[in-house]
């Protein structure tokens, strides 16, 4: 009975207290609300300034709005006009990304830009592929139970409303879930392109199991938002309004609660009174070569992504914090994670064309846990994924192919299927961002990411580069392909217990600092295998609430309430 | 080398690609024969063959990589990051050039790449797919990066040219049109055409056959 009455609702339910579903144009993809925007004075105190209008920031913003709260939201990219700015075409739309540079470097240097973060309104789920599941409740606590990694200040039963509430907001669709805390999704899940019942079947014979989603793209209809038409450009961003980005799900109902979205501001430090040790608001340039300009607030939030917030904090010394703020024991810009990404196609005899339908389709959280057989803690996921022609070079490329060879292997893009993982790296000290000598076009350090994998990182992306192996030849594939790569970031400004392992307590508050928060994927300890945004939006969700209420101010920096 | 797909032409279906789309791939094609901005008229004959020779074009009409990866380092469109051990990719892409004119002389006496005969410089960039050149330019690089830094813009430009997606059979701009039909395998839209041939690639590589 409850199945069939929540059958009959699917879809039918929306989120409380987001009217961002109806406030979108059916007619136009702009942002409803930016020509009446308020605008609020440097000079004028808001309650809340927040850095960088991404995932994290604008969960955040929209939640303060609704409480009463006067919020200006400081962005560093553009104001996007979707139907102007945005294109279905891999190459042009390079804007999306941030490309202003980053010096990488370690033993394994992650290569930036548009695999793994942007700049603009909406930040990097702009262009972000869709998936999203939630973290298992052993990701919470991945060192007691598994001896590796670190405890989270917080349990996933903090999360649970908030990732209940964010699906709804989304809305995430897929099939029931039965992988960490069993759970349904509010909307059904898609229809699967040709790709992902060739995978699919794979998976069946080599006894994994898949599920449908879960992605955060609409499957019918959700307000003004309309249904996917199946483009199968969700990396480009989407310019139907299907996939959930902050831009459709969080930023309207932001802007009819009175938040001002300023763009193209970059920020370049958040201000400290070194008489009270408290945040007086942010220093930031509207433009290059401009003045430096100060908006006054009485909290701050970071939420400038794994990069960028260690590399703002950096830059934000004081005469109480000498090296950079909230970094006395030097933890600013440490614990920086991205997932091993290997992908592996495979050649078949039919026509796939897989550029049809989202990359994001069907996937498995079977090898998420850790299993002592496997000879290393800790997994990973299997997704489908679904390279365009450029990114699909790539790959052939990487394969060891040029010239007459790759012309070969490219005319032949039809008969391939392609298939992903995301490995749960662990967090290392030394894996951190650091200010390099180099400055940008504002005259501000840019950021050095120094990156290495570890043995029990070896092991896992090994084994996971088998399994995928194995799923394609058990579905007919002549041959295989595989790519090794990285994906996703996390960490960097990391919650813990104490401020000499952490730079946030478990209310995201920097250790020592009454009034500056990090709202973004920095202030996780690990990353468990699954994509990071929804956790980044549930978190903002929770510690929304517990500002509002004051629970997050509490002075002793433990949990409260 | 042809594709394989004869009766299929993206720009058939260009009336259902939107306004910004079509802008963006008309302006990418306009750049055919426009005078380079970036490089310099000793570096252009060098890149002219390197981007030929990677992608294996030796006749007209060509796509034009060449104007593409000038075009992008002129207007300082960079992809957002830098190898500690490499320099800006602008530098980057100036020193390959001079290394692959080095390369040409030391191995072959050729005035430079360009003057070096097709095999020769399939010699060449081979070397340079494989890490293994090295002295005078290549010095100042870490050569395997450097090779994954040119091909990085060569192949971003090759294949967001609808003549090369042409030539794989790939459907090109989806907005607002979108696709209705997803399977099962082999359903086609109506403006999209099966193959021609499917000879898997694999085999015709290994077994030297291109
Ligand atoms: C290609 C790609 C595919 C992805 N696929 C998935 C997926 O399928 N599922 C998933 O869950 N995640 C995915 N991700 C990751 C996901 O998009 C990010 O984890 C998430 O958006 C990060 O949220 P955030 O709030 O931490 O930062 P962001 O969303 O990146 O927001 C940060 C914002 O801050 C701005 N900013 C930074 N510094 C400053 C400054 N100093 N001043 C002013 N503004 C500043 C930036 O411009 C940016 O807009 C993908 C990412 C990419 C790039
Ligand atoms: S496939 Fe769907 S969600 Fe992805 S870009 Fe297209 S319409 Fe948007």
């Amino acid at each position: 009975m409850r199945d069939l009455i929540r059958g009959i609702l699917k879809g039918a339910v929306g989120p409380e207290a987001n009217d961002s579903r109806f406030l979108l144009d059916v007619h136009s993809r702009d942002l409803p609300g930016e020509s009446t925007m308020v605008r609020y004075d440097d000079s004028d105190e808001v309650d809340l300034v927040v850095v960088g209008a991404g995932a994290g920031g604008s969960v955040l913003a929209q939640r303060l709005a609704r409480a009463g709260w006067r919020v200006v939201i400081l962005e560093a990219g553009p104001f996007w006009h979707p139907d102007e700015d945005w294109v279905s075409d891999e190459a042009g739309s390079h804007q999306l990304y941030w490309t202003q540079k980053r010096i990488i470097g370690g033993s394994d240097p992650i290569p930036m830009g548009s695999n793994n973060s942007g700049r603009g309104v909406g930040g990097s789920m702009v262009h972000y592929a869709g998936y999203c599941p939630r973290f298992h409740p052993s990701d919470f606590h991945t060192h007691s139970v598994d001896g590796v990694g670190a405890d989270w200040p917080i349990t996933y039963e903090d999360l649970r409303p908030h990732y209940e509430q964010v699906e709804r907001e989304l809305p995430v669709a897929g099939q029931d879930w039965p992988w960490g805390h069993p759970h349904r999704y509010p909307f059904s899940p898609h229809p699967v392109s040709e790709q992902g019942a060739v995978l699919w079947r794979g998976a069946i014979r080599a006894g994994v199991e898949m599920r449908v989603g879960p992605v955060g793209i609409v499957n019918g209809t959700f307000g003004n938002r309309p249904h996917c038409i199946y483009r199968g450009y969700c990396l480009q961003g989407c310019k139907v309004n299907a996939k959930a980005s902050p831009y459709v799900t969080h930023l309207p109902d932001a802007l009819a609660h009175r938040v001002e979205i300023r763009a193209d501001c970059m920020v370049a430090r958040v201000e400290l009174d070194d008489a009270t040790g408290r945040a007086v608001g942010v220093v930031y340039h509207d433009e290059v070569g401009g003045t430096e300009r100060l908006q006054r607030a009485r909290f701050v939030a970071v939420s400038g992504y794994s990069i960028e917030t260690p590399r703002l904090l950096l830059q934000s010394t004081s005469r109480r914090f000498p090296h950079g703020l909230g970094n006395n024991d030097d933890q600013v810009g440490r614990y920086v994670m991205v997932q091993g990404a290997a992908q592996t196609a495979g050649r078949f005899p039919e026509e796939i064309r897989q550029y049809k339908a989202p990359p994001p389709e069907v996937s498995s959280e079977q090898f998420y846990e850790t299993d002592p057989a496997r000879g290393f803690a800790r997994g990973f996921s299997i997704q489908t994924v679904g390279p365009l022609p450029i990114t699909w070079s790539e790959h052939v490329l990487a394969d060891g192919h040029w010239g007459r060879a790759l012309r070969e292997y490219m005319r032949d893009y039809n008969h391939w299927a392609t298939i992903g993982v995301l490995n749960e790296l662990l967090p290392h000290q030394d894996n951190r961002v650091t200010l390099a000598e180099e400055t940008d076009p504002y005259g501000l350090p840019v950021a050095r990411f120094d990156f290495s994998v570890g043995d029990n990182d070896q092991a896992n992306m090994d084994y996971s580069t088998k399994v995928i192996k194995d799923i394609l030849e058990a579905a007919g594939a002549q041959d295989v392909l595989t790519v090794h790569r990285y994906a996703h970031l996390v960490g960097g400004a990391r919650m813990g217990t104490s401020p000499e392992s952490s730079v946030l307590d478990a209310n995201q508050r920097i250790w020592g600092v009454p009034n500056v928060f990090c709202s973004d994927g920095s202030v996780m300890p690990t990353q468990g295998s699954a994509n990071p945004a929804l956790t980044i939006m549930a978190l903002a969700s929770r510690l929304a609430e517990r500002m509002a209420s004051g629970r997050a101010m509490d002075s002793s920096g433990a949990l409260v309430g | 080398m042809v594709g394989r797909y004869p009766d299929f032409d993206v720009f058939d279906a260009v009336e259902t690609w939107d306004h910004a789309t079509r802008k963006v791939i008309e302006d990418r094609m306009a750049l055919a024969g426009r005078p380079l901005r970036f490089f310099t008229p000793e570096e252009e004959p060098t890149l002219r063959a390197f981007c030929d020779t990677v992608m294996a074009q030796d006749d007209e009409p060509r796509v034009p990589v060449a104007e593409f990866v000038d075009d992008k380092l002129a207007a300082g469109r960079l992809d957002g990051y830098q190898y500690a051990d490499m320099p800006d990719d602008r530098e980057t892409w100036r020193l390959v050039l001079a290394g692959l004119d080095e390369a040409a002389r030391d191995r072959f006496g050729a005035e430079g790449f360009a003057a070096a005969d097709p095999t020769g410089r399939e010699e060449v960039v081979d070397a340079l797919a494989a890490g293994k050149l090295s002295g005078g330019s290549w010095e100042r690089l870490n050569v395997t990066r450097a090779w994954s830094v040119v091909m990085h813009a060569v192949l971003t430009g090759f294949y967001s040219h609808p003549w090369a997606w042409n030539e794989i059979g790939f459907g090109g701009p989806a907005y607002p049109r979108g696709f209705m039909r997803l399977g099962p395998v082999s359903t086609l839209e109506p403006f999209e055409s099966p193959g021609a041939t499917q000879e898997d690639p694999v085999r015709i590589v290994a077994e030297g056959e291109v």
